[in-house]
């Protein structure tokens, strides 16, 4: 699999398993990880995050070069694990019903 | 702020509603819910999909109403005009139309005998039809059923609405979610009752304490800080009797259909639609509203579903709620009022404080 980042990102490359493209597989990622590795991926996504928005902000959704769109997928998967570092406290929904009932009828693309 | 923060201030303005508790037997009685079939859901507007689900001439989705034992047919005819149908063949009731969704090229064909209906619903072809006898094809078409673009005129919808199950959920996982009296109880901005529909409003707290990634998400969310002209508060919602509801937010709209299959099941559709961007922050903003909502509905799901195995236990015949739950109390007296006619359903939310007694089994 091709892991490689954007320029200047290419520290985050050690994340590249983060770089889903559906909704429902960065969700299931993030119920299947411990919370150590859901930490240290947000940590390191966090400071650059700004950063990371800026640069891809140069391109359109559509039109993306591939580096960059796993860069996008990355920052996606950070909007997912985010509700599970700010809010939850753990990977899964605090007294949540089984997540896999939410069924995901339509993905959005990218 | 324009939230009034005093106690017990709806049921002044809605004293009709009663202080009384609500009757729980709606939730787990099969009889009732076989009039609620009848006299609700077979006899009411139902929200069953947006314009934009049927694009062109010929364009039709099929919607399985298991609560109205109906089979519906969505079609957008070569007039544009949408129409609905049951989804049977007239000949001798075959489902007409297989699979969820397409495009009607030609005309709708019967497996069974091939008989065909034009997307007007018109009957246009049957197989033999000289062997017939009075056979009259122009009054033959597909059995209609009423339909409107609702999505087209949403403002029209504002006439229209509401409900707050998910609202104390948000209190436990955002507790400054809403502005909040001096003993920390949320208080709503404002409810008004549109016939048998409702919208609550809520204010925007701007004393929410943001966590580092929530705030980037949300500055990058070019309508985030805004409130549209036609709303009521920072979040409106409606609920559209009786099982269409409408959630407004700053630059986002979600939908719930909630559909019964039974007494005690159903399925609840949310549908979270975002502005069309091709801008990446944007798209990280997005995302993260619909995965904050997502948690926050799967929260609530585990809610409703331990109430109703409590419910179903008959332990608890009537709901107790406060002032600030008076939506609640309105849909449900609708309820009442469809299942039992005008005057007993209004009667059994009334202010008969023996109701109130609670029968431990």
């Amino acid at each position: 699999m091709n892991t490689l980042l954007p320029n200047g990102f290419s520290d985050l490359e050690q994340f590249a398993e983060w770089a889903l493209p559906t909704s429902t597989d960065r969700n299931r990622k993030r119920r299947a990880s411990s919370m150590d590795a859901i930490n240290a991926f947000y940590n390191a996504m966090r400071p650059r995050l700004e950063e990371i928005l800026a640069y891809l902000d140069q391109f359109s959704l559509q039109e993306m070069p591939q580096d960059a769109q796993r860069l996008l997928f990355l920052s996606l998967s950070l909007a997912e694990v985010t509700i599970a570092v700010e809010l939850f406290h753990e990977p899964r929904v605090t007294g949540g019903c089984d997540p896999e009932r939410f069924v995901v009828a339509r993905e959005i693309t990218p | 702020m324009k939230t009034v923060m005093a106690d017990r201030r709806w049921i002044k303005e809605h004293p009709d509603l009663g202080t009384g508790p609500v009757p729980t037997d709606t939730c787990t009685s099969p009889e009732l819910f076989e009039l609620e079939r009848e006299r609700i859901f077979r006899r009411t507007w139902l929200n069953l999909g947006r314009e934009e689900d049927l694009p062109e001439p010929g364009s039709y989705v099929v919607r399985e109403l298991a609560v109205a034992n109906a089979s519906v047919l969505l079609v957008r005819g070569k007039d544009r005009k949408v129409r609905a149908f049951h989804n049977i063949c007239v000949h001798r009731g075959n489902r007409l139309v297989d699979g969820e969704k397409g495009v009607c090229k030609g005309r709708f064909v019967c497996r069974f005998h091939s008989w065909a209906y034009d997307t007007s619903g018109q009957l246009t072809w049957v197989s033999d039809e000289a062997n017939f006898y009075d056979l009259d094809k122009g009054v033959l078409g597909l059995k209609p059923i009423a339909a409107d673009i609702w999505e087209a005129n949403w403002k029209v919808i504002l006439d229209a609405q509401n409900e707050v199950y998910h609202l104390p959920f948000l209190h436990i996982t955002y507790p400054d979610f809403c502005p909040m009296n001096e003993h920390k109880f949320s208080r709503i901005q404002k409810f008004t009752r549109f016939g048998r529909h409702t919208v609550y409003s809520v204010e925007l707290n701007t004393d929410h304490k943001m966590k580092p990634v929530e705030s980037i998400a949300i500055n990058a969310n070019p309508r985030g800080g805004q409130v549209h002209p036609s709303m009521i508060g920072w979040f409106d919602f409606y609920t559209v009797f009786p099982n269409f509801c409408m959630l407004f937010l700053a630059g986002t709209y979600v939908t719930y259909n909630i559909w019964p299959l039974a007494v005690d099941r159903s399925i609840w559709e949310v549908s979270m639609y975002h502005p069309a961007t091709e801008k990446p922050s944007e798209r990280f903003a997005q995302e993260y509203s619909r995965c904050l909502l997502r948690d926050l509905l799967q929260e609530d799901a585990s809610n409703h579903e331990a109430i109703q195995a409590s419910l179903m236990s008959g332990a608890l015949s009537h709901f107790q709620l406060q002032d600030e739950e008076i939506q609640i109390r309105h849909f449900h007296k609708e309820v009442r009022r469809h299942i039992f006619g005008e005057e007993n359903g209004a009667a059994a939310i009334g202010n008969n404080r023996d109701a109130a007694e609670l029968r431990l089994k």
